[in-house]
């Protein structure tokens, strides 16, 4: 009990931690909303009246910074996190979030999972016949591959999948315009055809970590007691390979992973940038270009957010299956 | 309009698709310039493709500046529209005509009679009246600053007659007022959330007298359609107009060139390979409205740039048709010194005093000799700095062809590429010895950008942010030639052009470089009556507002003749 207590106190510091650098880091970088729109808008409108207009969507930029702190604070816990002043003038930033949301969660979720299950898959089997022909090539390969940037990748893909195959699969967007959001098999089939070279990037930049660490678990594991036991007994192989050695070598791994489902949210900048994917991690782009406080300070609040949570899940979900955990805590 | 993501990527990628194609400006032949007024019959969609680089927010309310590209022109229309392209010629459009009083303080709009709003309800001079009154009550919805810069005093209506009055001469402010603010209905703008905050109110659902309705928007595509009771009958002909979403230049250049979509308003690098030899009814036709220029800072605590000789020898060394050429791969005509664009405002232009002052062609003799004449050569280099905007690789690229052209006459150019919020800041605040920049503001005479940069009132101290005479150029007498402008007939107002383009060669304020264009890309596969050169009755590009709708109204489907 102590010990979660402690983790809870922990995660509410960090989390004041980081609403407060959210609030103080974006108004330190150069630039300000006002100028942003000046630029916007071609430098026709005046000034004051673009000022008012800012004004009148919630940006004091005379204010006292510890009142707008304050103010800043019980928003962000209260749920009004304002109205955008960047390139999205006067949206609502929960419906900007709301919007981009879903896209993110389906695309960098599920190939963040997809990424661990294959990874942790052909770490098994490949720590299980050491030296075999898929123990020689698949983690090699993914490794180099995990070593290469997203944006990169990305690129190679759509130059050879999108350009030479002239347009074969889609290389930017979520779904293709012409259609109506609904659940038809058009749309649904469009919807996954966007999704197949950006997932496809994160899937061969991330997997090689899952296989790598997975692969030398296993190995460890392969060597206890327990696993000569069951072989012993004469169990059937693959009933020693899953029940006994990978049950047990994916526990460290549970952790990273519950990790990683944390970043998640903060998308994948790079991906959706490269290709053009409307998600939160666009959404941010586009914030922080526009010098958007109230749309940069939501998302930030977000990520943070998720990331905390995740750790903390990860610690109490340590402390209910490990012991020691609990005794040394 | 961001322009070069799609470049770096391709950069990037090592491909040689940017390689540039011939200079030469295509114009259509399809459409001879005397049918394009003949009656049309109705039919037929238009797609547009012009980066927007987000999705769209489906609001509508045109005095919000993030949104008015995608109402005024579509749904809300101005009073009278004003042809940048052609001298100024004026459409009546909301106005049936006007009247100034003879020293230019008021004005008497007569309002047109059997116009309704698209809800079905009748337009009236009330509504006129109510718009602008409205921006009196919200300052913040007074984008052109009407009632504090211009000096609107009041507006009112009887009958179907508008009167508005002004403490000074205000035609310079007559394409603001008239052309640029799209008139509201009072009915819907007068209750509600519209009535106590029309600068923050939506308007998911638009109610104007223009030529097309909303219906329906989501975040990856507006739709279009004709407003059939729109008051010019029979049109507009073509039914429909798709506004997808792009949020990269790549995907929208991509759509352009297999046709999917049919006019386009962005930059394509290569045009040539990538869409003109794609389709024999591919065209481009990008009209010079700007300049770009080299911004010098000209206070005195800038001992180099503040120096006329090291402005001149500048303005004398650089080969403009090579910036041109090589750094906007001849997608952009080369600009001249006086700053007059042409040939967009060619009658204002006086090339004898180009020639007379020597800037007609690039000249590295007298060049060098002025900076001799400074105490610079080049065994003693004048290093300078000069600002740009990263991700601009056209900008990045004509300022390579400058800083070649700098070494010989004893300049060491150092080109500093920074973040845009970074750039404004600097910029506006004076803090650079050379910016390279294009004032972004246009009007229908190059008053409007002269003044821009030229009029002390656009000047503040360094330190302080500019309004847009970012080099700090202060001469009493520019000043007087934009004072009398607001008051002269229309030779005087020539002449008064001609003498501040005089100005900019004898004191060199900016050094123009090449000139910035209304990109412009269509298809005649389907659709007719594109503006071209031998027509150019409004600005082509979509982002133009109110230009977009005299496009929209002449364009046709060839499908439905």
């Amino acid at each position: 009990m102590k010990f979660l207590l402690r983790r809870l106190g922990f995660f509410v510091l960090t989390l004041w931690a980081a609403l407060t650098l959210n609030f103080f880091i974006p108004r330190m970088m150069p630039g300000s909303p006002l100028n942003a729109l000046r630029a916007r808008t071609h430098n026709k409108l005046s000034p004051a009246a673009l000022q008012q207009m800012l004004t009148a969507y919630g940006f004091k930029p005379n204010q006292n910074w510890f009142v707008q702190y304050l103010d800043y604070l019980g928003n962000m816990l209260s749920g009004h996190w304002g109205i955008s002043i960047g390139a999205t003038l006067g949206t609502p930033v929960s419906k900007l979030i709301g919007q981009a949301l879903p896209w993110t969660l389906g695309l960098v979720g599920v190939a963040t999972i997809l990424a661990f299950a294959l990874g942790s898959l052909i770490g098994t089997v490949s720590a299980w016949r050491r030296g075999g022909k898929v123990d020689s090539i698949l983690p090699s390969v993914f490794v180099v591959t995990s070593a290469l940037p997203y944006f990169w990748v990305g690129l190679l893909l759509i130059l050879v999948l999108s350009l030479w195959t002239g347009g074969l699969l889609p290389s930017d967007f979520n779904y293709d315009n012409s259609l109506q959001p609904s659940f038809t098999l058009p749309f649904i089939g469009s919807v996954l055809r966007h999704a197949i070279l950006p997932a496809g990037t994160i899937l061969i930049t991330s997997i090689g970590g899952w296989i790598l660490t997975m692969r030398n678990n296993m190995i460890t594991t392969l060597a206890e007691d327990y696993v000569r036991m069951g072989r012993a007994k004469g169990l059937p192989n693959r009933q020693i390979m899953y029940g006994y050695a990978a049950r047990n070598a994916l526990l460290p791994n549970l952790s990273g992973f519950a990790m990683s489902l944390g970043f998640v949210i903060s998308g994948s900048i790079l991906v959706e940038y490269v290709f053009n994917y409307p998600g939160l991690g666009y959404l941010l782009y586009n914030a922080v270009q526009n010098t958007d406080y109230p749309l940069m300070q939501a998302l930030f609040m977000l990520f943070t957010v998720a990331v905390l949570l995740a750790v903390l899940l990860c610690d109490f979900a340590t402390a209910w299956l490990d012991p020691r955990a609990r005794a040394k805590g | 309009m961001r322009r070069t993501k799609a470049l770096a990527v391709i950069v990037a990628l090592g491909l040689a698709l940017t390689a540039c194609g011939s200079p030469k400006t295509k114009t259509s032949g399809s459409d001879a310039p005397d049918d394009i007024n003949a009656p049309r019959k109705q039919g037929g969609t238009v797609t547009i493709a012009n980066e927007q680089g987000q999705t769209w927010t489906c609001q509508f309310n045109p005095f919000n500046p993030s949104n008015n590209v995608e109402s005024v022109g579509f749904v809300y229309e101005p009073l009278v529209f004003v042809d940048l392209l052609n001298n100024q010629a004026e459409t009546p459009m909301l106005a049936s005509s006007y009247q100034w009083s003879a020293d230019k303080k008021s004005i008497v709009f007569t309002i047109r009679d059997g116009v309704k709003w698209s809800d079905g309800q009748p337009f009236s001079a009330d509504d006129v009246a109510f718009t602008f009154n409205l921006m009196k009550q919200f300052p913040a919805i007074d984008l052109y600053a009407l009632w504090t810069g211009a000096g609107l005093q009041s507006v009112t209506a009887s009958g179907n007659k508008v009167t508005m009055s002004f403490a000074q001469a205000a035609q310079p402010y007559f394409f603001n007022f008239a052309d640029q603010v799209g008139i509201v209905p009072k009915h819907i703008w007068s209750t509600g959330e519209p009535a106590s905050h029309p600068d923050t109110w939506a308007d998911p659902d638009p109610v104007g007298t223009g030529p097309y309705k909303v219906s329906p928007c989501s975040a990856n595509n507006i739709q279009y359609v004709a407003n059939t009771n729109f008051w010019q009958a029979g049109k507009p002909y073509i039914q429909k107009v798709e506004y997808p979403a792009y949020l990269d230049n790549g995907p929208a250049n991509l759509d352009l060139a297999n046709g999917k979509a049919q006019w386009g308003s962005q930059f394509i690098p290569g045009i040539k390979q990538f869409y003109l030899n794609k389709n024999k009814n591919n065209h481009t036709w990008s009209p010079p409205i700007t300049n770009v220029a080299i911004f010098p800072n000209l206070d005195p605590s800038h001992a180099a740039t503040s120096k006329l000789a090291v402005r001149q020898a500048i303005a004398s060394a650089i080969d403009r048709k090579q910036v041109a050429l090589i750094g906007e791969g001849g997608q952009q005509p080369a600009a001249n010194q006086t700053g007059i664009v042409t040939p967009t405002f060619q009658k204002y232009y006086d090339a004898s005093a180009v020639s007379a002052a020597g800037y007609d062609k690039p000249d590295v003799a007298k060049a060098t000799q002025l900076m001799q004449s400074a105490g610079y050569s080049k065994s003693n280099p004048l290093k300078l700095t000069i600002i740009t905007i990263t991700g601009y690789t056209d900008w990045d690229a004509s300022l390579a062809v400058i800083k070649q052209e700098l070494a010989p006459i004893g300049i060491d150019l150092t080109i500093s590429d920074l973040a845009q919020q970074t750039f404004d800041d600097r910029l506006y605040n004076g803090d650079f010895d050379l910016a390279y920049y294009g004032e972004p503001s246009n009007g229908p005479s190059p008053y409007y950008e002269l003044r821009e940069i030229m009029y002390s009132k656009n000047s503040a101290p360094l330190g302080k942010q500019a309004n847009s005479n970012y080099e700090r150029y202060l001469n009493p007498d520019a000043d007087k030639l934009f004072d009398q402008y607001a008051t002269a007939d229309e030779t005087t107002q020539v002449s008064l052009v001609k003498q501040m383009g005089a100005l900019m060669l004898k004191d060199v304020p900016v050094i123009p470089t090449t000139e910035s264009v209304d990109w412009f890309q269509y298809n005649t596969t389907d659709i007719g009556g594109w503006p071209t050169e031998q027509n150019p009755y409004a600005q082509p590009s979509a982002f133009s507002i109110p230009d977009v709708e005299q496009v929209l109204l002449h364009l046709y489907s060839k499908a439905a003749q």
